[in-house]
């Protein structure tokens, strides 16, 4: 079905060590790691294995912590000393929900909203998160389990603060939408998904405007559940260590931020002379269909990247924003699936993650922020750290059944750029991928002259048989 | 303690709840609403009751609290009910 034509008209988020948009801008395309080493992580000494994340304090979005008097380390609510968002809805807020909430008002505020369009009938919220677990959670039961305190001493907003869609209810309140307010939640491809989501609603005509993005408040209590896994890098300082390609690669480095992105339908944003940042020409998800919850499918990214690019409708992207996580097994599977689909030349592949780290429910939509960036910039961002290529093949390749490139990383050098480099860009390809099984892609474009897409078929061709099953991360 | 002790108490306690307009707490009596007076949103009298606990050194029984009326004479004539008790 040919629907109607998407355009990406703001943004804002939240990213480490950034005080803006502006900020991050500048730190991403000058090479720069935003990855620290993370003193709430280190007081815990050998109890947890890897001790680097790409953080952000409470400080550094100019926001303060409120402790309760009644429960020991809960943070009641927060002040906002910029006076940016209300303390009606700062008291109904995780820290990820503020930053949801800031970045959301950059995006209005970029796209040029008015009040009636924001508040409007036909103006969607679709946010959401990765993490299970969070501060207010944690000492809301700590408190009841262990210390044996009445439950009316969490507070009333232990439930608002913490439930899955908290992002999109803390936002729509904030400013006042009338339209769709839910969440999808697909693991690290969360961020992605519910842009697509967004998207869709807006191609299908059920939504004029949305607000859309991904969310992961910084939180230990993420990032121990990823530690105990022993997926996490380490032995690297904290700018080597998240090193997507390289042949010494050996986990990823959590990160935690915030994307969020305004869409418009495309007729409407042209009409009131909005700034078009990108068209959205197609957004695809799939799901492996083989039963494992960890381990990258080859056959799944080759249906994904079919449905995609439409059979074929859509050209050949400039630039492959890739997940690109720094694990094992999930770098193989993803560069030879590219390979695969796009050959050998022609284009260039960004890892965003290694310069900021893999921010689970927002790495999709912080990338997808580096994707317009990369528009916006005529700049590819670089997969930093990939200093060596393995000359051998993968142990995969090496199997009878393995259909896919038969050459080795090192042969790819080319298309994995180790600093920024300019180019024109006319069209970025956004991947991302979650634990379930879930692959989720999106194509974006300048808003130039580009092929329309035509009448979209979500077939998916014959899968080819699968890599090895040896586990690792997504 | 004072019935006045008391109301002073109850508008330090208020102070610390960001949600209420800080300028409306200048001349709390008696007879002054929680809800119509102070727009203190609903959600938030479960928080005033557990640090009203907390500062006066009492326990208030749940039903106590379903119970409690909107006014601060309420809340007032509870706390010095729960300190005779004590």
């Amino acid at each position: 079905m040919t629907g109607r034509k998407v355009a990406v008209v703001g943004m804002g988020g939240a990213f480490p060590t950034c005080k803006s948009l502006d900020d991050f801008r500048d730190k991403i395309f000058s090479n720069q790691s935003l990855i620290r080493d993370w003193p709430e992580a280190l007081t815990y000494d050998k109890k947890i294995r890897s001790t680097v994340a790409g953080f952000i304090t409470e400080a550094e979005m100019d926001l303060e912590i409120i402790y309760s008097t009644l429960l020991e380390n809960y943070p009641e609510t927060y002040v906002d000393k910029k006076n940016r968002i209300p303390n009606i809805n700062l008291a109904t807020a995780d820290i990820g929900s503020i930053w949801a909430m800031l970045g959301t008002q950059d995006a209005i505020k970029m796209a040029g909203w008015s009040i009636e369009e924001t508040q409007a009938e036909t103006t969607g919220v679709v946010i959401g998160s990765g993490g299970g677990g969070n501060t207010i959670l944690r000492n809301a039961w700590h408190n009841f389990y262990v210390l044996g305190k009445k439950t009316r001493l969490a507070g009333s907003h232990s439930v608002d603060r913490s439930m899955p869609y908290r992002e999109v209810a803390n936002v729509s309140c904030l400013i006042k939408n009338r339209g769709v307010a839910e969440t999808i939640g697909s693991a690290c491809a969360t961020g992605l998904g519910n842009i697509g989501h967004a998207y869709q609603l807006i191609k299908f005509g059920l939504q004029d405007r949305v607000i859309a993005g991904g969310v992961e408040g910084t939180s230990l209590e993420t990032f121990i559940g990823f530690d105990a896994m022993q997926v996490l890098s380490k032995n690297f300082s904290a700018a080597e260590s998240s090193r997507p390609f390289d042949i010494n690669r050996n986990g990823f480095v959590c990160g935690f931020g915030s994307g969020i992105v305004a869409l418009e339908e495309y007729e409407m944003a042209k009409a009131r002379g909005a700034n078009i940042i990108a068209v959205i020409d197609n957004y695809f998800n799939n799901s492996d269909g083989d039963g494992d919850m960890f381990y990258p499918s080859f056959a799944g990214q080759q249906r994904l990247w079919k449905g995609l690019l439409n059979n074929n409708t859509l050209p050949k992207p400039d630039v492959v924003k890739v997940h690109g996580t720094s694990t094992p097994a999930g770098d193989a599977i993803e560069l030879l699936s590219v390979v695969d689909t796009l050959g050998e030349s022609g284009y260039h592949i960004s890892a965003p993650k290694s310069q900021f780290g893999h921010m689970l429910g927002a790495a999709g939509s912080v990338e997808f922020i580096t994707a317009l960036l990369m528009l916006q910039e005529q700049k590819v961002l670089p997969c930093l750290n990939s200093d060596i290529l393995n000359t051998e093949l993968e142990p995969f390749q090496l199997q009878p059944d393995w259909q896919g490139p038969k050459k080795p990383f090192s042969h790819y050098r080319h298309l994995l750029p180790q600093q920024s480099i300019s180019k024109p860009i006319n069209n970025i390809v956004c991947l991302n991928y979650g634990f379930g099984g879930t692959n989720s892609a999106i194509y974006i474009s300048k808003d130039c002259a580009k092929p329309e897409i035509g009448t979209l078929n979500q077939s998916a061709q014959s899968p080819k048989p699968e890599a090895s099953n040896s586990k690792n991360d997504r | 303690m004072t019935r006045q002790e008391v109301i002073d108490g109850l508008v330090e306690i208020l102070q610390t709840v960001r949600t209420i307009n800080q300028e409306k707490l200048i001349g709390v009596t008696d007879e002054t609403d929680f809800i119509a007076d102070l727009n203190t949103p609903s959600t938030e009298m479960i928080n005033i009751a557990s640090k009203t606990e907390q500062k006066f050194g009492i326990e208030f029984e749940d039903d106590e609290i379903d119970g409690l009326g909107s006014k601060v004479k309420d809340i007032v004539d509870l706390i010095l009910k729960k300190q005779a008790e004590a």
